[in-house]
């Protein structure tokens, strides 16, 4: 397979410096933002609402308890 | 803050902790188990919350602490990156295309955990590196080179060529000049 290594040299310097990469730059912040946007948007499961509730039940029940931080 | 308040504020928080604990573990399967025990822990610590400071940043230290010490190891061998987005494209589809966001992913998912935790910390979830270098304990200088690390090593996994022979960037460009015909 042919590859221009002068190219490659060229573009992973230019990478190293901080030079002409700033287009790249803003595509890859553009592409973190819109994979991390999917991430937060997708579904919340019931499953976390179900277990806050069923807490605050709890605490309504019984007096608040010493804190049982385990770290 | 009254029960009820905090118990509100977790929840507008529950999308955000998923999104990040996804991305500490590379697993959505996963992510969810450290959400849950962090929304257990936050519940029996919220005399320890300061009302006024970043709800989002304290809940971060938790579920951080909690990855680490419980799920990391764990998250080794349920590490289901390639697969684990399929499917989900649909949300930033206006923005950026599949084919992009894929390529990036498979780059993001290469990145050493502790460059990927800074990157995405800084660049998506909106804390500031004083938030940022709190969270995970460290100096700020530190999360900023471990930002700049991630941003070189990125820039230089999505440089290179890919399988189909053509850098990330002009097939990023060919999309957007494909649907800006398709548009027309």
């Amino acid at each position: 397979m042919r590859r221009d290594h002068g190219a490659d040299a060229k573009t992973s310097r230019e990478v190293k410096d901080g030079r002409g990469g700033s287009k790249l730059q803003e595509t890859i912040g553009r592409s973190l933002k819109a994979h991390y946007s999917d991430l937060v948007h997708a579904p919340v499961p019931d499953k976390f609402l179900e277990l806050l509730a069923q807490l605050e039940l709890k605490e309504q029940h019984s007096p608040p308890q010493e804190s049982n931080d385990e770290r | 803050m009254s029960a009820d308040t905090f118990k509100d504020a977790l929840i507008a928080e529950i999308p955000n902790l998923r999104a990040f604990a996804a991305s500490l573990s590379g697993s959505v399967t996963l992510a969810d188990d450290v959400v849950q025990d962090t929304l257990l822990r936050a519940w029996s610590n919220s005399d320890k919350f300061q009302e006024g400071t970043n709800l989002r940043a304290w809940l971060f230290t938790i579920l951080r602490n909690t990855y680490y010490s419980h799920y990391r190891k764990r998250a080794r061998e349920v590490q289901d990156t390639d697969g684990m987005y399929a499917g989900r494209l649909a949300v930033a589809g206006d923005q950026v295309s599949h084919l992009e966001l894929a390529d990036f992913r498979k780059a993001l998912a290469k990145l050493p955990p502790e460059q990927r935790e800074a990157l995405t910390m800084i660049g998506a979830t909106g804390l500031s590196y004083e938030e940022a270098a709190e969270i995970c304990g460290v100096a700020i200088g530190t999360i900023k080179s471990r930002l700049n690390r991630a941003r070189t090593k990125l820039a230089e996994l999505l440089s290179a060529e890919g399988l189909e022979g053509t850098r990330w960037e002009s097939r990023i460009s060919e999309a957007h000049n494909a649907r800006r015909s398709n548009e027309r």
